[in-house]
């Protein structure tokens, strides 16, 4: 069967768009990765637990989804894509491979999402570091604790909210320390009147963090992971605190290796995260019947992903020739307002890539020093792809997902061009590291299609 | 200012060609669109083996082994990690069996020590082989490189040779003897090599000659770090697989199954079918391949003429121009083919014959 | 006092927890939990994962002699972690 619109990413973009276009009529169907559809901020917890504000705009997003009789798959591990432009000559229809399913279709919506930034310090890597994000999942979808004495650190409205949730849970925020200053902040803070609710609830973390007593430190930065196997204390600009996990995180990276994969048109914008697809104001990027949406074609925010879902797909609809409503770009933009000045202060910080110490790794996987990095762009090496080359950076099981933001602001930095002209390693399959046992099936030898010898 | 020779293409032979072309006294300049080596010659498997190289060019594969085996002596150091470790090419049915003797014997009188032995036998040198080898091809002389590698090694030692090598400099035409239009402004030569891989075609277009080259688009799949499971490069009769294991455990699976892409648009995809009957053959040939978490695939595109042989030597009717490319396992034997066609163009008697392209015509 | 506080925060409800072997010690787990929030509950000694999402593959594991991806896989009871 071909759908007519196969969405990538459960996520709120995802579920708005599979929703909305279900809803017009269309063969649709959602693939996502979890157990749930939700994505990171919606996550549906493992438990019934405390609810919050998140749970409730996540729970109503998947009953619309539910309602609208989309498809959805979940456990969705996609490692392959394939048609579109991807084909021998012409076009074809998409093909998303996951392990257990595939799904063909005439058009195909990401709504990949992001990941995390995290611009590498000394230490690390030691077991009890954790992302911002990684931190919210643990807090909220598993109600655990990520430590005993946490440190949060980094960037961004994720900071305060892990911190406040750490609190709420019954654990101890040792400090958090926020790469922005106090007047940073000051000058994000009228996007958010726009948003009330958004703003009242970054005051009653603000709050809660105040009532704990927990110090804040603006415009500080962590510069040491301490200990042995594993965390035993985090040095925040030298002063050295007593902890057994840090949460941090410079902000969002979108992730785009779908876009990349289909060759689709990319342009650097560090306020919408780094590199994103190019894209017209109904969603489409450059590649026919490819649409993005959510924070993975730029960083506005889970509150606006909603409304950026509903206009690509009904962009697809209308490329599909159904009937669909006028896009509402309006409600986007006002939700988006609030997405953008948070996105500024998740901006990757040139000066955190400045301080990594020569002798710490960027690539964990691949155990690339920045040294190395900085060697490789002295020897030569231009482009991502070619630093890949160079020192195996990037190469590793992440496939540069966790590096290629620090490494190519290195990259950038030691040959004095902007980012964008270091640009990034190119898309490949599978999507990420994919089991062989899982995708080998039952087969006989002389089942296997070998093709013609090369001639003798 | 005139260069004494322009070379168009900064992958293997262009590299090889070039940095042989200053030791011997030339102006160099040397040429590439993109960077160097990241077409490919970055992106091969690193395959120095005899027993999926066509048996007339044994006796150069032979002699590039040799090359790459001792490359930071010759290179101001370079290396791309070259391994020397045996080569098994095995056989799992009688049909099998029969194209491995057959191309076992073509390539030992061409020069290539393979011995035939049995799948017992070839276990013993492989113990990561599966059962049911009916018959194996070993040869001691086998081994590879890391590929990615090949940029950086020669990088150095072209610059320390007095090369100017212009990176990102796509060549758009060329007027005259030879002034070459290019993004940075004219360059003008004495003499021209064209090493363009599978984009010869086009630049012999630019002179007039009409070179058809067909593109093939070779799919590679690397695993994750295991622990180790092969010590041998591991091959099948037909040649459509090549196995090794590089020192940091990951696994290169290879054997030039097709992808999708052209001359235009380069590789842009793997083929899934393609992807899985290869994974298919390469852990059926080694078992413990099913326990690896597939990392990467991806394409690089091979040249090849119409007699599948290669094109070194002057470029028909044009004075002072040559070729050098579509050769087949053209990673294998590149430098040492680089090597000879510069002697060619310094004026001396090349070590081996070139392969002309009158017999194409 | 914190040494006995556990990570697991009140107000979940969790079904009863089964046991799992980890790294060779008996680990608590509750069906519904990822091995990862189970491992990083027990404080599990040289466990990194650092996104929780699937991106980063610090979190890989064997189970059952299998490759996998702890933040991505269920608990189950029994599972051995290596």
């Amino acid at each position: 069967m071909i759908h007519d619109i196969a969405i990538l990413g459960g996520g709120p973009a995802g579920m708005a768009a599979a929703t909305e276009a279900a809803r017009a009529g269309a063969r649709t169907v959602l693939l996502e990765e979890s157990r749930d559809p939700g994505g990171q901020v919606y996550r549906k917890p493992a438990f019934d637990g405390p609810r919050d504000a998140d749970q409730r705009a996540g729970d109503a997003l998947r009953a619309a989804l539910s309602a609208s009789g989309a498809e959805v798959i979940t456990g969705a591990r996609v490692w392959g894509l394939g048609g579109g432009p991807l084909v021998a000559e012409g076009f074809a229809p998409f093909v998303v491979s996951a392990l257990g399913a595939e799904v063909t279709a005439r058009t195909l919506i990401l709504a990949t999402g992001t990941h995390e930034r995290i611009i590498p310090f000394l230490g690390w890597t030691l077991p009890g570091v954790m992302g911002l994000a990684a931190a919210t999942i643990l807090l909220k979808a598993q109600g655990v604790l990520p430590g005993r004495r946490v440190v949060v650190a980094g960037q961004g409205p994720l900071l305060y909210a892990v911190a406040a949730k750490i609190i709420a849970g019954g654990g101890r925020v040792v400090a958090i320390a926020d790469a922005a200053t106090t007047g940073e902040w000051a000058r994000a803070l009228p996007a958010l009147f726009a948003r009330p609710d958004v703003l009242a609830r970054g005051l009653a973390w603000r709050a809660q963090i105040m009532v704990a007593r927990v110090p804040v430190l603006m415009g500080a930065a962590v510069t040491q992971a301490v200990g042995e196997d594993r965390l035993a204390g985090v040095r925040i600009d030298g002063r050295l605190m007593e902890a057994d996990a840090l949460c941090i995180g410079h902000g969002l990276v979108p992730a785009t290796e779908a876009s990349r994969a289909y060759r689709a048109a990319h342009v650097h914008d560090p306020l919408l995260g780094g590199w994103v697809p190019v894209l017209d104001a109904d969603r489409r990027t450059s590649v026919p019947g490819l649409y993005a949406a959510g924070d993975g074609s730029g960083l506005r925010g889970a509150a606006a992903a909603p409304a950026s879902g509903r206009i690509a797909a009904r962009a697809a609809l209308r490329d599909l020739g159904f009937a669909a409503p006028a896009s509402a770009w309006g409600a986007y933009a006002r939700a988006a307002r609030a997405g953008a000045a948070m996105a500024g202060l998740m901006a990757l910080r040139p000066e955190l890539v400045a301080r990594i110490p020569p002798d710490t790794e960027v690539c964990a996987c691949e155990n690339v020093t920045r040294a190395a990095i900085e060697a490789a762009a002295d020897a030569g090496a231009g482009t991502m792809n070619q630093l890949k080359h160079f020192t195996r950076c990037g190469m590793g099981p992440c496939q540069g997902r966790m590096c290629g933001e620090a490494a190519s602001a290195l990259l950038a930095a030691r040959r004095g061009v902007p980012v964008a002209a270091v640009g990034f390693a190119t898309g490949r399959t599978p999507l990420r590291p994919v089991p062989m046992a899982a995708i080998l099936g039952d087969f006989d030898y002389a089942d296997i299609p070998v093709p013609a010898p090369a001639p003798l | 200012m005139t260069y004494d020779c322009a070379v168009i293409g900064a992958g293997v032979m262009g590299c090889a060609t070039a940095l042989f072309l200053a030791r011997g006294g030339m102006k160099v300049v040397l040429l590439d669109r993109a960077e160097i080596c990241r077409e490919a010659s970055g992106v091969n498997a690193g395959t120095l083996t005899m027993q999926m190289t066509r048996a007339a060019l044994v006796p150069y594969a032979l002699r590039a082994h040799e090359m790459w085996m001792r490359m930071p002596e010759w290179c101001d150091g370079g290396t791309v990690l070259a391994t020397a470790c045996p080569g098994l090419s095995v056989a799992f049915t009688p049909q099998e069996a029969a194209m491995l003797e057959e191309r076992a014997i073509a390539r030992r009188a061409a020069g290539a020590p393979i011995e035939l032995i049995s799948g017992n036998a070839a276990q013993a040198i492989e113990p990561g082989l599966a059962d049911g080898v009916l018959l194996a091809g070993h040869c001691p002389i086998d081994g590879f490189t890391s590929a990615y590698l090949t940029g950086r090694a020669f990088r150095p030692a072209l610059l320390n040779a007095g090369v100017t090598l212009m990176e990102n400099t796509a060549v758009r035409g060329i007027a005259g003897r030879f002034v070459l239009d290019t993004a940075a402004g004219p360059v003008a030569a004495t003499r021209l090599v064209l090493a363009g891989g599978v984009w010869l075609q086009d630049m012999a277009a630019w002179l007039g000659v009409s070179l058809p080259i067909k593109v093939l688009i070779n799919q590679l799949v690397v695993t994750e770090r295991m622990d180790p499971v092969m010590r041998s490069v591991l091959g099948v009769a037909s040649g459509l697989l090549s196995l090794k294991q590089y020192a940091n455990g990951s696994v290169l699976i290879g054997g030039g199954w097709q992808g999708i892409g052209d001359r235009v648009r380069g590789g842009i995809a793997i083929r899934p079918e393609a992807f899985m009957g290869n994974i298919r053959l390469a852990a059926h040939t080694v078992p413990a391949l099913r326990d690896a978490r597939v990392l990467r695939a991806w394409t690089g595109l091979e040249a090849e003429t119409a007699d599948a042989l290669p094109v070194i030597g002057p470029l028909l009717g044009v004075a002072d121009a040559w070729t050098i490319g579509s050769v087949h396992s053209g990673y294998t034997s590149g430098p040492y083919m680089g090597k000879i066609l510069a002697q060619a163009i310094l004026g001396q008697a090349p070590e081996m014959p070139l392969f002309p392209m009158e017999r194409l015509q | 006092m914190f040494l006995r506080m556990s990570l697991r925060m009140p107000g979940f409800s969790r079904p009863p927890a089964v046991s799992i072997t980890a790294f060779g010690r008996e680990v608590a787990a509750h069906p519904g939990e990822s091995l990862a929030a189970v491992l990083v509950a027990a404080e599990a000694a040289n466990f990194i994962a650092v996104c929780h999402m699937g991106v980063c593959q610090q979190c890989l594991v064997r189970v059952d002699g299998k490759l996998v991806q702890a933040c991505l896989t269920p608990v189950v009871a029994g599972m051995v972690v290596a």
